[in-house]
């Protein structure tokens, strides 16, 4: 299945970009989502515990079980105001 | 209770006009507009800011900004919300982000100000990165708490 990927602040300069799809095995859970790109960017695993993640624009476990299409992001802390 | 006019949520690029939306708030039924104006400071842990650059997950981050509007009618005995966060470069002084909280009473309107701007900067999506002379960095910022399984509501209020 394919899921988009969303990549903001910090994160998005080590990616390089704002925007991936990735091809994901069906019932992938958000943590293995984020092991694929970490593999791929082992700057991006340092980040791992002051991360958040969310799917379809809500927070989300990193449990959580990824459907087709879903749009996930991987959060730095907040910081706005 | 239906209003009048609706609760005012944006996300812009463009300098945030507090007047337009205090304005917007009001009504003649209104005791009291409080206001919150986040500036940028020309300071950051000590070192002189130069500017600052706001990018945000916009979606999500109006999607959560109309889940505080919507929690403050809940809790608190206001009339209406404007909440309006501006992004990209904005200099030492500029709004970054502006509320407006219109109340028949003042307690409510500055309770659910304050509350309105303090979930905003733990669960809205939106950083900021500060430039210095020297270099920049992204702002050390505030980590949303995750729910705990899935399926469970992320905002919970007490009751």
């Amino acid at each position: 299945m394919q899921v988009r990927v969303l990549f903001f602040g910090e994160l998005k300069e080590i990616v390089g970009r704002a925007e991936d799809s990735a091809e994901l095995a069906d019932g992938a859970r958000i943590e293995e989502l984020f092991a694929h790109y970490g593999g791929r960017y082992p700057e991006l695993a340092r980040f791992r515990a002051s991360l958040v993640a969310s799917r379809n624009r809500e927070f989300a476990p990193w449990s959580a079980a990824l459907q087709p299409g879903d749009e996930v992001a991987f959060l730095p802390p907040v910081s706005g105001g | 209770m239906p209003s009048l006019t609706e609760d005012l949520i944006r996300i812009v690029r463009e300098a945030i006009e507090p007047e337009a939306l205090v304005r917007h708030v009001r009504a003649p039924a209104d005791g009291a507009v409080a206001t919150f104006d986040g500036c940028v400071r020309n300071h950051s842990h000590g070192r002189a800011t130069l500017y600052l650059e706001y990018e945000a997950y916009e979606a999500m981050a109006m999607a959560k900004m109309r889940e505080i509007a919507a929690a403050i009618h809940e809790k608190f005995a206001i009339h209406q919300v404007a909440i309006v966060h501006r992004l990209g470069r904005l200099e030492i002084g500029e709004t970054s982000v502006f509320i407006a909280v219109s109340a028949p009473h003042r307690p409510a309107a500055f309770d659910a100000c304050r509350f309105a701007i303090d979930t905003l900067k733990r669960t809205v999506p939106i950083w900021k990165k500060e430039f210095f002379e020297d270099g920049a960095v992204w702002a050390d910022g505030e980590l949303p708490a995750p729910p705990a399984s899935a399926g469970t509501p992320s905002a919970k209020v007490a009751s």
